[in-house]
């Protein structure tokens, strides 16, 4: 790797493709993340985020490319990229029988932060993400906002400096993800700290410097959301035809501006003339007609004709839906 | 973007040598495992209970029926008493139990992510690994401690000296037998339940190892398979465990069937192969 002045950046990611079995989770990605940055991994299930982020954090070998932290490959020097990385997985990784305080200190331990720093900076992060009256509660007995600010804090105990989270407010009420959001925020405000997050909530990301949209395992766009929605969002007709007359006729006329099709509407390239000129000319042709306004939302459904997908279940959950049943006294 | 200057205490940790990072890590997960024992009311009252059945209940029940005058005649003379026997098998069950509980954890370390945390720490598979098995065996050795308090009704006088030497051999078989379960564990994709464990594993290997009857002193080995069937004897005779008992036995009422450094051996090697199995099992994970 070429050194030049400017130190390494947090985060490279270089032609980087992953196999499992038939599915190419990821197909020859690759980004920058700069210093300080806030940047954003968007894309809906089964996009490979969470690939890409266990390659970044070592757990997981990517099949040809190469992934660098502050520029420690991740192959061939895991243990010191490690270090410089604090991670929220998507799927919580707490002990939920220690306490608050009792987690964090192992996790400073396990990193092998000095006890008199350890206990200085566990008090500071459950300050930040407002613990610290919880501190001595079992962690089972959090509720599940809790557990993610539990989470942030934990991966801020030893000397992180690239914040790794994988859809950190996902299943959380909207009050939650916008207390999670906030502590983000004022983080970057006191620590020299590099953040990337995987999302599928669009509107999350707004705030974001940067935001790379993947789909399917590949980079659709990169830059940031004012940008984006300048080149690919662009004003949108949402149109519900009356009939299949109407709808061919519709069709056939703005062939040139159609941009997909979802469900009973048709999606036309809009600006305020053409509304004016559409409702002129085909305003007894349509049910419903709605304006959408450029956003990341009518970015995403140009770069890949369709919207967000749901979520679905995991693999083992029978083996997990017994544990949280109560299981056996083993867990 | 605001560029202020970060808060002392965050400035970057005084670099601290990778020996002292696996050790202090290596004390972390073993805590670990000692507090969410300690925290298991379920474990707790079956590390109680158990010994408290075997040996105060099975253990004086069967005490007179262990003597051969019973019938008349005198068939086997033995120099100790029922309770006296089983009482170091007795101390090895709970042993046995303890071990694989917690060995069993491990599933529940993978599929609740806390396994996850661990990995990407700095720390080294085998620190990870060697974490768990310590303090599984620790926990172990707590409960095989509480069957000795029992020692006084079942005629065991113990000394300091037999105190220290049982609690070498006891932590021998905890460190092997917590090893096995995690060698077990990560064999199991789905998990169901643990009286699956027990009843594969840990009762047939307790049965069958000459815990809870002798196979009689007085008799050659050629008399033996006469009393007793032939695969019996050579059940007891194959399974490993028999041997760990036999030494504990040994150091506890003075009584073996077999060379006492005979059971040393076979758990050192046991407890090393299945410890590296483990380590390859997770390398490779
Ligand atoms: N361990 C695995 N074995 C088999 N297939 C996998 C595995 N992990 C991921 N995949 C597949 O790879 C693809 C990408 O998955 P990934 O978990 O990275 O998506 P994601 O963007 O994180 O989705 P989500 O929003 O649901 O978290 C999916 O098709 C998934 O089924
Ligand atoms: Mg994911």
């Amino acid at each position: 790797m070429a050194e030049g002045t400017a130190p390494a950046p947090p985060i490279r990611v270089d032609a980087i493709s992953r196999r499992f079995g038939r599915t190419l989770a990821l197909d020859g990605v690759s980004f920058e993340v700069r210093d300080r940055e806030f940047f954003a991994l968007l894309g809906p299930n089964g996009a490979g985020k969470t690939t890409l982020l266990h390659i970044l954090c070592t757990v997981l070998r990517p099949d040809s490319g190469q992934a660098l932290i502050r520029g420690l490959d991740v192959v061939r020097q895991p243990l010191a990229a490690r270090r410089l990385l604090g991670i929220v997985f998507q799927e919580a990784s707490l002990d939920d029988r220690l306490t608050v305080r009792e987690n964090l200190d192992l996790h400073g331990l396990v990193f092998g932060v000095p006890g008199a720093l350890r206990r200085r900076r566990i008090d500071e992060m459950l300050a930040l993400v407002e613990l610290t009256a919880w501190a001595d509660r079992t962690t089972r007995t959090l509720s599940s906002g809790m557990k993610r600010r539990l989470e942030i804090a934990r991966a801020l105990i030893h000397d992180s400096e690239i914040l790794l989270l994988d859809e950190p407010t996902a299943g959380l009420d909207a009050q939650s993800r916008e207390r999670i959001w906030s502590y983000i925020r004022r983080l970057r405000g006191e620590r020299h700290i590099t953040v990337l997050v995987t999302t599928h909530y669009i509107e999350e990301v707004e705030g974001c410097d940067r935001v790379c949209i993947v789909d399917r395992g590949r980079v659709l766009a990169l830059d940031a959301p004012e940008t984006l929605k300048r080149t690919h969002g662009g004003q949108m007709l949402r149109i519900v035809p009356r009939g299949d007359d109407d709808r061919r006729a519709i069709l056939g006329r703005f062939a040139d501006r159609l941009k997909g099709e979802a469900g009973d509407a048709i999606l036309l390239a809009s600006d305020d003339a053409f509304v004016e000129a559409f409702l002129a000319d085909c305003g007894r042709r349509i049910r419903s007609m709605t304006v959408e306004i450029p956003s990341l939302e009518t970015v995403f459904l140009t770069l890949t004709g369709r919207a967000l997908r749901d979520q679905s279940a995991g693999e083992s959950e029978r083996t997990r839906a017994f544990g949280r049943r109560g299981g056996e006294h083993t867990r | 973007m605001t560029a202020a200057a970060p808060t002392p205490s965050l400035a970057p940790v005084s670099r601290r040598s990778p020996v002292l990072v696996q050790l202090g890590g290596l004390y972390g997960l073993w805590l670990r495992e000692v507090k969410r024992a300690v925290r298991d009311r379920g474990q707790l009252v079956g590390g109680f209970s158990r010994p408290i059945l075997w040996v105060l209940i099975l253990g004086i029940g069967l005490n007179p029926y262990f003597r051969g005058e019973v019938y008349g005649e005198v068939t086997f003379v033995v120099p100790f008493t029922y309770l006296q026997f089983i009482f170091p098998a007795v101390v090895a069950l709970n042993i046995m139990y303890t071990s694989v509980q917690s060995a069993i954890s491990v599933i529940w370390d993978r599929e609740f992510g806390f396994l996850r945390e661990v990995l990407v720490s700095p720390l080294s598979r085998s620190t990870v690994l060697l974490g768990k098995v310590l303090g599984g065996a620790t926990v172990a050795m707590a409960h095989g401690s509480l069957v000795l308090v029992l020692a006084r009704f079942a005629d065991v006088p113990l000394t300091w000296g037999t105190v220290a030497k049982a609690l070498g051999v006891m932590a021998m078989l905890a460190l092997a037998l917590t090893s096995l379960g995690i060698v077990i564990a990560n064999r199991i994709r789905s998990f169901e339940g643990f009286g699956v464990f027990s009843n594969a594993v840990i009762l047939p290997l307790y049965f069958t190892s000459s815990s809870i009857f002798p196979l009689d002193p007085a008799l050659t080995r050629a008399q033996t398979r006469v009393v007793y069937p032939d695969w019996l004897v050579t059940l007891v005779e194959y399974n490993p465990l028999t041997y760990a008992v036999d030494t504990l036995r040994g150091v506890l009422i003075h009584y073996n069937q077999f060379d006492p450094r005979l059971g040393l051996l076979i758990m050192a090697v046991a407890g090393i192969v299945l410890f590296t199995i483990a380590l390859l099992d997770f390398r490779r994970a």
